[in-house]
């Protein structure tokens, strides 16, 4: 077996000699890199979005009104369904919340749609986390509102003590998170039950989650489909509740699909390039590899150079394309979009585009496998 | 004196392109054999067939009927897998348009010439440094083709050929692309490689002039070798 800093060798010369060629299969590879990073990173930051609160919560068991397809827009329920999920065997602990829409009044005069999430007074299965200023405890306060930083912009709210109305209800913020966004873009605020119904026009005694808290030793999956055969009500773990969350954005609305295309059309673009780029180059060297068979070289030898050659471009192209998709995530960033690029994903990139380059270089393979020796002599 | 034992022999070599209409005699009933020491020229008018014979010659192709014998194994009879280290061990080739990879320099060349036809050889750069030295490029082992002129280029070809020290060059139209100097150069280097090294050099040429470098003219017409002519070597005279 020839020796790999040998091929590493030939290969790396072979590519590097013309500067020109290779900078435009290190830019295909390093777009197709960056597309794909980013495009997955940018979904997987939604869909970090579409189910943080449940992922930050600790309740076993999440209940809510029969037939909610959707997080954010789930039916309501009424005390009487909180009174059966608590008396439930099973459950050791209960607490409502509710998660709606009202419109935040802004100090310009305009408006902005927010989802308001009520919070039971003494509350220990969600709280608001990330809290970089004021006391999150006062939300139970009459109007106390906990708002995000990052949603400043849309808020024009950047200071504990700052004082609004959401639809006609009066609200203080008493402090401040960051980075807890929606899926929907529409800014989480933070409230006391009470105040919350008021900010989304909810009836007294009306909200749309229960969280459960399970007895020690309960089966949670067990004590969800108890609690399903409840009237009017369905439940799921806080895992499947998390899933269903972001199942729904990415497969019912098509976004999973969008994003996905795009990061498909950016392995397509790496793929052609890098191809070309390789075709071009073994054509270009056809006589001399053709030399080294006719020599007695084996196919074996020459085919991994063309593969080292290819990894090559996957290696510059991970590393360039890793840098530009983590400069768009910084600018990103400064417009309010999370793109997370989770160590799954930047493993998983970098293996689809060591795949890709190989698959890439096959038009080179299969036109070197089938290179006749004998060839050497024609012209 | 006894004759040395042939390199490589061709024994009523048949090579049939083609069939029906299209068939082409590309070679037809060709006898030949190649002693060590000996530079043999082939000699043609174009499409005569001399590419043919050196290719088969060379182990590259098939004949379509006929035997090939190396080193006095009949090689026809063994599987093509088994050919590429035969073709390692025993021959060396060298091209009117050189094929020397333009990103290497000319050790570089060398040296992945004799990797490649052996995995095994170890310190192949030294080895590419002194087959370079032997063709009197010493100072030139660091650079690349493209800054070689074309004899330089021919010699570095050379040294790739002697790479694994194979008892036979082919050499298909070696200085075609040579001015006259530069290509008389090449030929005394190869009658060297014949005379001082004892290897066999088979040589295809349109070139008349280097009939004087020969030992011996097979002259190819219309796919036959109708000729092999042994010619006296000006040194031995």
């Amino acid at each position: 077996m020839l020796s790999v800093p040998i091929v590493w060798t030939l290969a790396r010369k072979i590519l590097l000699h013309d500067r020109i060629k290779f900078s435009v299969a290190a830019a295909g590879v390093s777009i197709s890199v960056m597309l794909v990073l980013v495009q997955i990173g940018l979904f997987l930051g939604f869909m970090q979005n579409a189910s943080n609160l449940i992922d930050h919560a600790t309740a076993d068991v999440w209940v809510t009104g029969e037939g909610s397809e959707n997080f954010d827009f789930s039916a309501p329920i009424d005390d009487r369904s909180f009174y059966k999920v608590a008396s439930t065997p099973g459950v050791a602990h209960a607490e409502r919340m509710l998660l709606a829409f009202g419109q935040f009044r802004l100090a310009d005069g305009g408006t902005q749609g927010v989802q308001v999430v009520g919070l039971e007074p003494g509350g220990r299965l969600l709280r608001p986390w990330h809290v970089v200023d004021g006391d999150p405890r006062r939300i139970h306060e009459p109007g106390g509102i906990v708002v995000d930083v990052s949603e400043a912009a849309k808020l024009k709210v950047d200071k504990v003590g700052e004082r609004r109305e959401i639809f006609g209800a009066r609200a203080e913020v008493v402090a401040l998170t960051k980075g807890i966004r929606s899926f929907t873009t529409s800014p989480f605020v933070w409230a006391d039950l009470d105040s919350a119904r008021a900010y989304a026009l909810y009836p007294a005694d009306r909200f749309n989650y229960v969280m459960v808290e399970a007895a020690p030793g309960v089966d949670r999956e067990a004590l969800a489909r108890r609690l399903s055969e409840l009237p009017g009500l369905d439940a799921y773990t806080g895992p499947t509740m998390s899933a269903r969350a972001r199942d729904y954005w990415s497969s019912r609305t098509g976004v999973g699909a969008g994003f996905f295309t795009t990061a498909a059309l950016g392995v397509i673009v790496g793929l052609v390039v890098v191809g070309q780029i390789l075709y071009n180059g073994t054509l270009e060297h056809l006589k001399e590899y053709g030399t080294l068979k006719a020599m007695g070289a084996r196919n074996s030898a020459i085919l991994r150079v063309i593969v080292y050659q290819a990894l090559i471009s996957a290696v510059v192209g991970m590393v360039l394309g890793g840098g530009l998709a983590l400069a768009s995530k910084a600018a990103m960033a400064g417009a309010n979009l999370n793109v997370l690029l989770t160590q799954n994903l930047v493993i998983t990139t970098a293996v689809l585009t060591a795949v890709m380059c190989c698959l890439a270089s096959l038009l080179s393979v299969i036109k070197v496998l089938r290179l006749d020796p004998a060839s050497v002599f024609k012209g | 004196m006894n004759q040395p034992a042939p390199i490589a022999t061709l024994s009523g070599v048949t090579k049939i392109y083609g069939s029906g209409e299209t068939q082409v005699n590309a070679l037809e009933d060709a006898d030949l054999s190649v002693y060590p020491g000996e530079i043999l020229l082939i000699e043609g008018p174009s499409g005569s067939g001399k590419t043919t014979l050196i290719s088969i010659l060379g182990l590259l192709l098939r004949p379509t009927r006929g035997d090939v014998f190396v080193r006095g194994e009949r090689v026809t009879a063994l599987p093509q897998r088994a050919l590429p280290p035969i073709r390692a061990g025993t021959f060396g080739f060298i091209f009117q348009g050189f094929n020397l990879f333009p990103a290497l320099t000319a050790e570089e060349n060398v040296a992945i010439a004799i990797k490649m036809k052996d995995p095994r050889a170890r310190n192949a750069n030294a080895e590419a440094r002194r087959l370079l030295a032997s063709v009197g490029l010493e100072n030139r082992m660091h650079h690349k083709p493209g800054d070689l002129s074309g004899g330089q280029k021919q010699r570095v070809a050379i040294a790739r050929a002697l790479g694994g020290n194979p008892p036979m060059i082919i050499g298909d139209e070696p200085t075609a692309a040579l001015d006259t100097k530069t290509a008389l150069g090449v030929m005394a280097l190869l009658r060297e490689l014949a005379t001082v090294q004892g290897r066999a050099v088979v040589v295809v040429t349109h070139d008349p002039r280097l009939a004087k470098f020969a030992d011996r003219v097979a002259r190819v017409e219309d796919g036959r070798v109708v000729a092999v002519e042994k010619i006296e070597h000006p040194q031995a005279a």
